[in-house]
């Protein structure tokens, strides 16, 4: 593998665990790394295990991980010849990979035109839809603007209205009656208007109790495309995904093979380069649409590692080196089934409100079939200056339950002391048996979310309150300096 | 240290009849205790309320660690003065252990009559302050009171101002005193904080002044608020006579426990070791200890319920056998004990006055455990010099330097009273049994006594006394004498510092003993003994 | 000795004695007899309590105090009443006092009016500076006793605050 690897010194343009997690491959297979560092940052793995540490600027540690211009000029007065973006900060930002590619340095991941492509949802849609691939039935305003409401009747109900230029859920309507539709629309169109300055509309088929199904692939750029299987990315909180699972305990066989044929060929129609990620909405009668594609590595790639045994930032290096696709489909077995947790800085009783705190005390899971990828050390600090993910704690195992059992042990073994973590409620998740019989849906976490409460066991009360006290050395100072034939008399009143 | 070998019967009926009776008489005791300390006029329990002003335990139990003992002194002072209407002399004085350390605390009680200072609170704040003073133990004052009682006031005027006298000498010694002004300190009362080195005021409720706002418009006309007088912000900004001012009186008691908590801690002087439970049941000292105190009792016994492991090494045990001296430890303190076990003769008293030089030698604390009629009587006893023996035991008391403390456990009766380091031999503590007597002689030797004399008296007057008046002069003198040599009368002028349950006395001693021992004894010089 | 302890959001006001035999936590009522000896590990101890031996990690923040115990972490809240009430001690929060005489300059905000810490609240003149008083607190301006223009005498009340709410 390493033979004709033209690759010599990776930049690695992001923090966290994935900044651990691409150099420890980097080094594995014999390239230099280098990571970035904000002053206002705190040692994290990765300063430690790569071989140069790079100080960017900026007002904020987020504004300098987004600043294309200074990271590109590091990238060259480091001398590296490729830069890793990890996902979010520049992950799928063509404008970046176009400065790159002035710099003559190489983007690990796809080109700029299809990151521009996958990046506007309505075009990537339309492209899919186009090659025959599935999506969910819609309707867009701009399209032309007379017959929407027409257009959006024959969507069919129940249809959800987003707006145009919305996000985050903000002036969505879920319509269910028809004679509704009509007050619907200028509603969201009225909210539109008031959130974004924007009353453009478009409709789409609602999918009720859907799951979230998405396939890893990776192309070469040369036509070459294989995919990795699926992951179940059902369990969601604030449209954010915290515990992933492969293979999806949804799929029949055949159901599979379809799903992940449909990935690759999506791939294919683009020809695609790199590790990407085809995320499909699937309805509870089994049928799937195309949601989006993701042209970067995953937060939830490991997952795949675990069951295919293939490190995909090996491949996506060496697809970045220039080398064609050496796999073929038949050698990707799925093996076994793993399950990965987002240990996040967060706390699941007060709405997932971001957290911080110094991390006072890590002790991080291991055993057989655990692997944690982990974004911080002992004696580190957790700040609200990027997002709160800490840690992944992914597991494998022979079948489902091994792998709730081994998830199980993992989060209950992970010691993080001094910031709030969601590791009980993650807990609490595989504990539950809808998700145990793998019953769940994107609505599961709002739907059990008075089950998934971390009530109070009393008993521990008692506990937790001596603990307290006794490991209070000022308290315990103070106590032991009564003399003592004090301590022995107690409250003795004459 | 040898285990003593106890030889009463805790099962036969005699002693559990005795016991009984003793238990009746510490109960009457426990009720008037529990009267004086929590039976309040609902008017005052309302104006505290409206004022936002804790109970002066309540405060007690805030200021003190908790988990820890507090020993009140004089529980039942002015018990039976001023028609009942001043329980405690409406103060609180004890020794208690703030932040690791032992202090002695004078609160005014304000839940009743407002902590106005009567004549005998006065003495029991200047008692609690020579305990701090010989104990060289800090102190913190908890001042709420409305002053000095107006209708006693020539009572508290004269002897108030060694109160004062007393925080100055304190201080003089290094021996720092903290105030928490709860409440209003006017007139004499405005000096306790003010001679403070740490002086706490809380804001609205707490004063200080001279006199106050009707005083100063009385005097010179002007019209002025009690903050802006003396309030909290005035003193620790303006004046200087305060040090910091505090939003409520859980905050001036934190702030307190934070101040006592920087004093120095100090050595330990005497001998100590692990501490170690009586082996014999202390409640057993009920059975053994008659109410009546012409019941002699076997002071060894009560020994063995208040020592270490009930071990006791006894010096001379077979010369001067009416008194009992030896060794025990008390709360792991090395002591030397006296007690009386019959009348004091000659013997007995050398023996006293020897073992009490011995002591000062070794530096051993004294403990004395009154029964004592007084010395013995006679013509026999006066041709051997029981008086001047007496005396040897007085100067022995007079030169000793290591501390006493002291125990009436039933009679303390004439010269043996003093013999047997009585309040005036500065004994650290002296405390009453609820069933001792005391007096220069025993309540029916005084009743005939005094009666003889008036008979005569009165026989000269009226020959034809008629055997009525005879017999209701007779239950007079009689009645008044009992009254006067009970503990309760004693306790409530001040005359011991409180009345404990028996079953308190180790407690007590221990905590004595643990503030004494602060404190090195010096050497011991005596007068001259008459041989 | 007394610590107020907030557990799952519950204030739990307790207190540890050291009695010959040991600790007592007296909490509720009750009094339960613990100790905490150290294992090995960082942060490790076994807790005894109730005949029980409980294997734990715990980390102490500045405010709180973090443990792992039975596979779970806890934080738990963890005031000294001395601190909490400690912070009140020291100079009026209240009142600001002239600090020499003076005339004021200008008067920046009314009473009645609620008032953030630091916001500027008056401008005196005193020996040739001029000095901006600031809101020690946040809080609500009850009375600001003197006009621009007008002088005041040393130690007198240039503006008084409300009397803060009890805050837990």
């Amino acid at each position: 593998m390493t033979a004709r690897m033209s690759i010599r010194k990776l930049l690695v343009a992001n923090r966290g665990e994935i900044a651990a997690r691409v150099v420890r491959t980097a080094r594995a297979i014999g390239i230099r790394t280098a990571v970035l560092r904000h002053p206002a940052e705190v040692d994290a793995p990765a300063h430690r295990i790569a071989d140069e540490v790079v100080t960017i600027e900026g007002a904020t540690p987020v504004a300098a991980y987004l600043d294309i211009a200074q990271i590109t000029a590091l990238a060259g007065r480091i001398g590296a010849d490729a830069v890793h973006p990890g996902y979010g900060f520049l992950a799928e930002n063509a404008g970046f990979v176009r400065a790159l590619d002035a710099a003559g340095i190489v983007f690990v991941g796809p080109t700029g035109d299809v990151i521009d492509l996958m990046g506007d949802k309505v075009r990537a849609r339309r492209f899919v839809e186009e090659r025959g691939f599935s999506v969910a039935p819609s309707a867009i305003e701009d399209d032309n603007p007379e017959d929407f409401v027409q257009r959006a009747r024959a969507v069919g109900y129940p249809l959800l209205i987003k707006p145009s230029a919305g996000g985050g859920g903000k002036g969505m309507r879920i319509v269910r009656d028809a004679a509704r539709l009509e007050a619907e629309i200028e509603t969201a169109r009225r909210e539109g208007e008031r959130y974004f300055g924007d009353g453009r509309l478009f409709v789409e088929r609602y999918i009720e109790n859907p799951r979230h199904v998405e396939v890893q692939v990776l192309g070469d750029g040369r036509g070459n495309v294989v995919h990795f299987w699926e992951r179940e990315c059902s369990i969601q909180r604030r449209f954010q995904k915290i515990i992933e699972e492969t293979p999806s305990p949804a799929l029949t066989p055949g159901q599979r093979r379809e799903i992940c044929d449909a990935a690759a060929g999506i791939a294919r129609a683009v020809n695609y380069r790199g590790a990407g990620t085809v995320e499909f909405i699937r309805a509870p009668d089994g049928a799937f649409h195309f949601l989006e594609m993701n042209t970067r590595l995953q937060v939830e790639h490991p997952v795949t590692e675990m069951v295919t045994g293939f490190d995909l930032v090996g491949e996506q290096l060496r697809i970045a080196a220039g080398q064609p696709l050496g796999l073929r489909q038949e050698d990707i077995a799925q093996t076994g089934h793993s399950i990965e947790l987002r240990v996040c800085a967060e706390d699941a009783d007060a709405d997932f409100r971001p957290a911080i705190g110094d991390i006072l005390l890590l002790d991080e899971p291991a055993g057989p079939g655990v692997r944690v990828d982990s974004g911080i050390l002992d004696g580190g600090r957790v700040t609200t200056d990027f997002d709160p993910l800490l840690a992944k704690l992914i597991v494998h195992g022979r079948d489902r339950d091994e792998a709730i059992a081994r998830a199980r042990r993992a989060a209950q073994d992970c010691v993080i002391l001094g910031v709030t973590t969601n590791l009980a409620y993650l807990d609490a998740i595989l504990a539950h048996p809808r998700f145990r019989s793998g019953d769940v849906s994107t609505g599961f976490l709002a739907e059990e979310a008075e089950a998934l409460q971390q009530g109070r066991d009393p008993a521990i009360t008692d506990i937790l309150a001596a603990a307290t006290v006794l490991s209070d050395a000022r308290l315990v100072k103070a106590v032991d300096s009564v003399p003592e034939i004090y301590r022995m008399m107690g409250s003795w009143r004459n | 240290m040898r285990r003593m070998e106890s030889h009463v019967r805790p099962d036969s009926a005699e002693f559990k009849a005795a016991s009984a009776r003793m238990q009746e008489v510490v109960n009457r005791f426990r009720e008037m205790q529990h009267k004086a300390r929590h039976d309040r006029p609902q008017r005052d329990l309302d104006r505290l309320r409206r004022q936002n002003k804790l109970l002066a335990r309540q405060r007690l139990d805030l200021l003190l660690d908790p988990g820890t003992p507090f020993l009140e002194f004089s529980s039942l002072a002015a018990h039976d003065l001023y028609d009942g209407q001043a329980p405690g002399a409406n103060i609180i004085t004890g020794v208690g252990v703030i932040a690791g350390r032992e202090v002695v605390i004078h609160a005014d009680d304000s839940t009743n009559k407002g902590g106005a200072w009567y004549p005998m609170s006065v003495p029991k704040i200047v008692r609690a302050l020579e305990f701090a003073l010989e104990n060289e133990l800090p102190v913190v004052h908890v001042c709420d009171s409305a002053g000095g009682y107006l209708e006693e006031m020539s009572g508290v005027f004269t002897p108030g101002g060694r109160v004062f006298r007393n925080q100055c000498i304190l201080s003089k010694r290094g021996i720092p005193q903290v105030a928490i002004v709860c409440g209003h300190c006017t007139a004499g009362g405005a000096y306790v904080p003010a001679l403070c080195e740490h002086t706490i005021i809380v804001r609205d409720t707490g004063a200080i002044f001279l006199g106050g706002p009707p005083l100063v418009k009385a005097a010179t006309g002007e019209e002025v608020s009690v903050n802006d007088l003396g309030g909290a912000d005035m003193h620790t900004s303006v004046s200087g006579t305060g040090d910091y001012p505090v939003d409520s009186e859980e905050a001036g008691i934190a702030l307190a426990r934070e101040i006592v908590g920087t004093f120095p801690r100090r050595p330990r002087a005497f001998d100590w070791a692990a501490p170690e439970e009586p082996y014999y049941d202390p409640g057993e000292i009920y059975g053994i200890v008659p109410t009546d105190y012409r019941i002699r009792f076997e002071m060894r016994e009560v020994i063995a319920r208040i020592v270490d492991g009930s071990r006791f090494h006894e010096y001379q045990p077979n010369y001067g056998t009416t008194l009992v001296t030896g060794y025990a430890r008390i709360w792991g303190c090395k002591v030397g004990i006296l007690g009386n076990n019959g009348v004091l003769f000659n013997d007995s008293s050398l023996k006293a006055a020897h073992f009490i030089q011995l002591c000062n030698q070794t530096g051993t604390p004294l403990i004395f455990l009154q029964n004592t009629t007084g010395y013995m009587i006679g013509r026999e006893y006066e041709e051997r010099g029981i008086t001047k023996d007496g005396a040897k035991m007085l100067m022995a008391q007079a030169g000793s330097e290591v501390p006493k403390l002291t125990v009436l456990t039933s009679g303390a009766f004439g010269a043996g009273y003093y013999g047997m380091c009585g309040r005036a031999w500065d004994p650290r503590l002296i405390m009453s049994w609820p069933n001792a007597q005391m007096g220069v002689m025993g309540p029916e030797q005084a009743a005939r006594t005094l009666g003889d004399v008036k008979l005569a008296q009165m026989r000269r007057a009226d020959p034809h006394l008629s055997e009525d008046s005879v017999q209701e002069l007779r239950d007079r003198v009689r009645a008044k004498a009992e009254s006067e040599t009970s503990a309760y009368w004693f306790t409530s002028r001040l005359h011991d510092d409180g009345m404990i349950d028996p079953l308190d006395t180790r407690n007590m001693l221990g905590i004595a003993l643990s503030c004494a021992a602060g404190v090195a004894p010096g050497a011991p010089h005596y007068g001259v003994f008459r041989m | 000795m007394r610590r107020i302890l907030e557990i799952d959001g519950e204030e739990i006001p307790v207190w540890l004695a050291a009695t010959g035999r040991g600790h007592v936590l007296h909490m509720k009522g009750r009094e339960i007899p613990c100790a905490l000896e150290a294992a090995a590990g960082k942060g490790a101890w076994t807790l005894l309590l109730d005949g029980a031996r409980i294997p734990m990690r715990i980390a102490v923040g500045e405010g709180a105090t973090f443990i792992h115990v039975n596979g779970r972490a806890h934080a738990i809240g963890r005031t000294d009443p001395a601190e909490r009430l400690g912070n009140t001690a020291g100079a009026s929060q209240d009142r600001m006092i002239a600090p020499m005489p003076g005339v004021v300059v200008s008067v920046l905000a009314a009473a009645g009016d609620a008032v953030t810490e630091g916001q500027a609240l008056l401008v005196i003149e005193s020996m040739k500076l001029e000095t901006t008083i600031t809101a020690p607190r946040d809080g609500i301006v009850a009375e600001v006793p003197f006009a621009t223009g007008a002088s005041f005498g040393g130690k007198e009340v240039l503006l008084r605050l409300e009397p803060q709410e009890e805050t837990v």
